[in-house]
């Protein structure tokens, strides 16, 4: 009887899940974007109504807000903090976890939503849960400022910052004349034992694994991460560990975001940061972004709009830009003085939309290599 | 001798509670057996091999390590004339209130190869690197442990060692062996059911560990489920990991479960005569060291380095500022939060406890004692994989539960289990029967004499049992993390979330806070032990 | 009027053949106190049980006070029976003081009344001194009075006793049957007495019930029960009798030391077994006689000899002598009972 239960349940949850896949999919791939140049935005009525609806006054915001969020809270913290000096009646709570955690619950939870707000520290994540069927469109404040590259189909996620992959060094452990180039000079045995880097729950890792993949191909991203193995490279949980053990000296590279570098500069360690891939015949620098959706039933839907609009507000940029060193997406808003541009660099060719519908191909090859 | 070899009311009530511990249970072998053979094929491929044998290991190595540890401590302790024996029993039980991952952050801070505060301070007085052993990987994650599960073995041997009785020792002398032999040949085999036991308890909760095996970043089956469970969208191979787990588990308790009932080395004679103590003579100051070695590495140190962090955070108001919240919930929600469920699953689990115990204890039958013996199948179910169960479970049939502090409460409830029914069923079979029987005859019905008679007598050894499920509640990390619903977090997802990230200093309060909390109850319960008396 | 009444009484446990109590039946009158005796395993204490309620019976019925409790129908709860016990451990609560355990019973009464019922009881038992204490600071004797007093406090129908002296000391035990029969008589108590001490049992009971194998031996009188043995099994354990074989003749038995003057209702050479205690046997130094001293027991104020036979058979014998008589010589044993024996046909 139990059995039968949840055999039934199990199957209308996947029926469920398909539906929603096929028809989300659907209009997000006729729209998808073949060049960065041509954003994929499309204009629906619904998403007028939010767009001119004026911003809410702060004290009319009350009650709970629930946020789950992929970003490491000590991270978001100061902007959870500034928004409540803003609205000063919402009570917010916070679940920070892993991308695909939160994803996971994001997904198990569509009959029965929890969460208001899901914020990510990439891109396919928000896609491949938008094409799910997850997320309601908002299209916050001030979106239309933003790139329109890094707003979603249909308004159903919304870029924050920008962040590169890179590689960070111990300055006092390797010399200029040595460093690596590229994220392919990290299987090289020279660096072996000697690099650090995040493992397969840490959603920066999945999404440059995810991109190296739509780039290079399977072979190829199956061959690097099979050397980085084999090269002994530790695996950490975050990347908060990579940057302080190179900052420590307990290892030479780490491959991280690039504001880890700036954050364990700050601590006053000497360490020096390596934008990879730029060279003639390279991939180029991988970049990707944080990104904010609204769930799709969240129980306080005016807290969600109201935060949304803070995380794109020149305030919250602000606050990305200056304590975390990210590249803000609000053109207004100036990066900080510390943080080279991202102009100087060439960027790796990433289709996000595909890159999200082959996300799950990227989790087997993980898995297949045995990715810790 | 009872006649009425079954009491319906009662026997219904502790299958219920049965059927409520089985649900996870069956849950997860249904998802393994169901879950697609590409997973399976996946899975045998490349990772299962390498996480049996590292679980394995693990599991032998500190399981070895715990017993080694535990009773040549409470031989030193409890057979010789060791400096300060007393406060050494003390120290040497108190590290059950510091959950190993805690153990495990301020070791690694301590040690951590280049990065940590031991090698630098090296560094800077030579002038170059030293050479230092790593907390990291498979020799580290068995020391640390090693370290924290040691004191289950030396609580039981201590006690072992002590109601054994002085006759038996020297009836081996006069056999001609000497004091060593007589160890090995007569006290230690004398004390072998109970401490193979105390052994495979410890063996059940390294199959369960996750945050200190993460921390060190050694790979076992728990750590692995937790990996698959946050870091993909589809559930099956955590699944299919779960069920190959609880196998494992389920064989280590049935071989806990036989041993249990053959442990019956601690009931005291009334003509019971301790054994003279030994004297270590010139080992004596080694002795000492060896004691205070261990001691300090899994009491001392980590409480002082916590409380030395501690300060350095209050005294930084930045840092003091980012600790004491989250969302906008304050540091005195997390203590809340976690004495609340904790203590609600340690209410909840000594209730639930009482049909099956008094069910098993009252009319001993092959139903009862199956039940009782099922519902102690939650030492066998990680807490990954209760969570990876609930929480599928209770979204689909229970919603309005889930997403709620009480689905938290309710893996308490279901890990922690065991140790209720173990402590009720202990309490109850203590009270002799002739007690209720003598209430009945003076005219109290049979719920009238639970409540004036049975009740009052066996409080005691209920409060044992929920001290013991709080305190292990209170610890509990990787179900808490699935589970907790956004803004609610415990002291042990505090320290968790800081630790992970590598902020060791901003994780030190809630760590302190957490140790100092277990601690009470531990007090408690270790106050009730032979030893300690 | 009879107080309590068993009829075709039977018990079976659970995985077990024979019944623990089989086809049992006696009536206790008023102020009777009637001991249960039988080796331990007999049936005696789930007789007991019972009769409290602790047990259901397989079948048969118990009447207290004429009113049925016990029956294929009807299972009248311990609580609503009106019976006191008092337990082999003697079951005080731990929990409770000496005065709180007797007031344990006394339900629906004033506070005044149950003030006054208490120290009553204690007074009784000798123990208002100790009213205020816990059990745990009493001796074995103090318990075993406190028990007394809290099952005859609320002036039970019936008090049972289950091995209520096996927990205490030799001595003690001799002094506590004093004491707690003149409590039950002076109380005019309905006892049944469980034990498994044949003197207790003689000392007791005003009737005795003799159980072997959960049927009911013989039930009687301490004198008919020790003189008059209906059975084999009673005599043996009543009164660790020896079974001396032996011929009907006409003009008595006739056996290997000698004819007993005894005239039996059974045809001539039937062979039969008479029931012999060493007080019924006499010996004298005889270099011809029929028996060997095999052994000497010193009791104090006599010695007691186990002689072997010709035959091989063992009898006991006592004498007074101071004179003691060496292991190994040769007797001359006889039948010096001057009352009449107990004989079995074999």
């Amino acid at each position: 009887m139990l059995v039968s239960q949840f055999k039934v349940s199990f199957i209308l949850l996947m029926v469920m899940l398909i539906v929603s896949a096929c028809g989300g999919a659907a209009p997000a791939a006729t729209e998808a974007p073949t060049s960065t140049d041509e954003p994929p935005v499309s204009v629906l009525p619904a998403t007028d109504v939010a767009t001119e609806a004026p911003a809410v006054e702060a004290n009319d915001v009350s009650g709970q807000l629930v946020i789950y969020s992929g970003r490491a809270e000590p991270l978001l913290q100061p902007v959870i903090d500034a928004f409540k000096a803003k609205y000063p009646n919402v009570e917010v709570l916070l679940k920070a976890g892993s991308n695909s955690e939160l994803a996971n619950a994001l997904i198990e939870e569509q009959a029965n939503p929890q969460a208001d707000v899901f914020i990510t520290t990439e891109l396919f994540t928000v896609q491949s849960l938008a094409q799910q069927g997850v997320f309601q469109s908002y299209r916050p404040v001030g979106a239309d400022q933003l790139p329109a590259e890094f707003l979603g189909a249909d308004n159903l996620w919304t870029g924050l910052t920008r962040r590169a992959r890179v590689i960070m060094y111990n300055a006092d452990l390797v010399t200029q004349q040595e460093l690596p180039t590229s994220i392919f000079d990290l299987t090289d045995p020279k660096w072996k034992g000697q690099v650090a880097a995040a493992g397969s729950t840490n959603g920066s890792m999945q999404a440059q694994i995810a991109a190296l993949r739509q780039l290079n191909g399977e072979e190829e991203t199956l061959a690097w991460l099979s050397g980085l193995i084999a090269n002994e490279v530790t695996f950490f949980g975050g990347h908060t560990d990579v940057r302080k053990a190179v900052g420590a000296g307990e290892f030479k590279l780490g491959l991280v975001n690039h504001y880890y570098y700036y954050l364990q500069k700050a601590e006053g360690s000497n360490v020096g940061i390596i934008f990879p891939d730029q060279g003639e015949g390279q991939i180029g620098l991988i970049t990707n972004a944080t990104a904010a959706a609204v769930v799709n039933g969240a129980p306080h839907v005016d807290a969600a709009q109201a935060f949304m609009d803070f995380l794109v507000s020149p305030e919250g940029q602000k606050l990305f830009a200056e304590q975390n060193y990210e590249y803000p997406l609000l053109p207004s808003v100036e990066l900080h003085p510390d943080v080279q541009p991202l102009d100087e660099f060439r960027f790796a060719d990433v289709n996000v939309v595909e890159a999200a519908q082959d996300f799950a191909a990227t989790f087997d090859l993980m898995e297949t290599v045995g990715l810790p | 001798m009872r006649s009425n070899p079954i009491s319906p009311r009662l026997a219904i009530a502790a299958g219920l509670v049965a059927l409520f511990v089985a649900v996870p249970l069956v849950y997860i072998f249904i998802r393994a057996l169901g879950a697609e053979p590409e997973a399976w094929q996946r899975l045998f491929q490349a990772r299962i091999w390498k996480l049996l044998g590292n679980t394995l290991i693990l599991l032998i190595a500190v399981t070895s390590g715990a017993l080694l540890t535990g009773v040549s401590m409470a031989w030193f302790t409890e057979r010789t004339d060791l400096p300060g024996r007393k406060i050494f029993r003390w120290m040497l039980a108190m590290p059950l209130a510091i959950p190993a991952y805690i153990g495990g952050i301020v070791h690694l801070a301590l040690l951590r190869p280049r990065g940590g505060y031991i090698p630098q301070a090296l560094e800077s007085i030579f002038g170059q690197p030293v050479f230092t052993p790593s907390p990291l990987g498979f020799f580290g994650a068995a020391f640390i442990l090693t370290l924290f599960t040691y004191p289950y073995v030396y609580l039981l041997s201590a006690a072992a060692f002590r109601s054994l009785h002085a006759s038996l020792e020297e009836a081996a002398r006069t056999f001609g062996r000497s004091p060593l032999q007589t160890l090995f040949q007569v006290t230690l085999p004398a004390l072998r059911p109970g401490l193979a036991a105390g052994a495979l308890l410890v063996a059940l909760d390294i199959l369960a560990e996750y945050g200190t095996v993460a921390l060190l970043r050694y790979e076992t089956f728990s750590s692995a489920i937790f990996v698959q469970l946050s870091g993909r969208y589809d559930r099956s191979a955590a699944s299919v990991l779960s069920g190959i787990l609880v196998v494992l588990a389920i064989l280590i308790l049935w071989g806990e479960l036989r041993l249990q009932g053959q442990a019956r080395f601690t009931q005291m004679e009334s003509n019971w005569r301790p054994a003279p103590p030994l004297a270590l003579g010139k080992w004596r100051l080694p002795a000492f060291f060896l004691v205070l070695g261990v001691v300090s590495a899994s009491l001392l140190v980590p409480v002082v380095v916590l409380a030395v962090w501690s300060i350095q955070t209050f005294l930084d108001p930045q840092t003091m500022a980012a600790v004491f919240r989250t969302g906008s919930q304050g540091f005195g929600s997390y203590v809340w939060n976690s004495l609340w469920s904790s203590g609600l699953a340690a209410l909840t689990a000594v209730l639930l406890s009482l049909p099956v115990a008094l069910n098993s204890v009252r009319y001993p039958n092959r139903f009862s004692r199956f039940i009782s013996r099922f519902c102690q199948v939650g030492y066998a179910i990680p807490g990954v994989v209760i969570a990876l169960s609930l929480v599928l479970l209770v979204n689909r049939l229970l919603p309005f539960l889930y997403a709620t502090p009480f689905v938290v409460v309710i893996a308490y409830v279901l890990r922690h289990m065991p140790q209720a029914v173990r402590a009720s069923e202990s309490a109850l079979n203590q009270l002799s029967p002739s007690m209720e029987e003598a209430s009945r005859t003076l005219g109290r019905t049979s719920l009238q004499t639970f409540v004036q008679v049975t009740l009052p007598l066996i409080l005691p050894g209920l409060l044992a049992g929920g001290s013991l499920v709080f305190l292990t509640s209170l610890k509990e990390l990787p179900a808490t993390l699935l589970l907790r619903p956004a803004g609610f977090d415990t002291l042990a997802v505090r320290v968790w979330m800081w630790a992970a990230d590598g902020f060791y200093t901003q994780a030190a309060p809630a760590a302190l806070f957490l140790v100092l909390a277990s601690a009470l109850p531990l007090y408690f319960l270790l106050r009730r032990e032979q030893i300690f008396k | 009027m009879t107080t309590l009444e068993v009829h075709n009484l039977v018990k079976r446990f659970h995985g077990t053949q024979q019944s623990a109590v089989n086809d049992i039946s006696f009536e206790l009158m008023g102020g009777e106190i009637l001991a249960l005796v039988g080796p331990s395993g007999c049936g005696k204490t789930t007789t007991l049980r019972i009769i409290a309620g602790l047990e259901r019976p397989d079948s048969g019925t118990v009447y207290l006070n004429d009113r049925i409790v016990a029956s294929g129908s009807v299972f009248i709860p311990p609580e609503k029976r009106g019976v006191g016990m008092v337990f082999q451990d003697h079951a005080l609560f731990p929990h409770l003081t000496v005065s709180e355990n007797i007031a344990f019973g006394l339900r629906g009464q004033s506070a005044e009344q149950v003030k006054k019922t208490v120290g009553e009881m204690l007074h009784l038992v000798g123990l208002l001194p100790l009213a205020k204490r816990y059990p745990h600071a009493l001796s074995g004797g103090e318990r075993q009075r406190v028990a007394l007093a809290r099952a005859l406090a609320p002036r039970p129908v019936l008090v049972l006793m289950d091995e209520p002296f096996s927990s205490l000391d030799a001595d003690l035990r001799m002094e506590m049957r004093e004491h707690v029969r003149r409590i039950l008589k002076s109380m005019q108590a309905t006892v049944v007495f469980v034990t498994h001490d044949q003197d207790e049992a003689l000392y007791m009971g005003d009737r005795l019930a003799v159980l072997s194998n959960g049927q009911l031996e013989q039930i009687g009188t301490p004198e008919e029960i020790f003189h008059e043995s209906n059975t084999r099994f009673v005599a043996e354990f009543m009164g660790d009798s020896d079974f001396l074989k032996g011929r009907v003749t006409h003009s008595g038995i006739q056996t290997e030391i000698g004819l007993l003057n005894q005239i039996v209702d059974l045809a001539a050479s039937t062979p039969v077994e008479i029931a012999i205690r060493a007080d019924d046997v006499g010996f004298v130094m005889d270099g011809s006689g029929n028996s060997l001293i095999v052994e000497r027991f010193f009791r104090g104020a006599f010695n007691l000899y186990r002689l072997r036979l010709d035959s091989g058979q063992i009898l006991h014998a006592f004498t007074d002598h101071s004179q003691i008589l060496p292991v190994g010589a040769r007797v001359r044993a006889f039948i010096s009972a001057e009352h009449p024996l107990t004989i079995f046909s074999s």
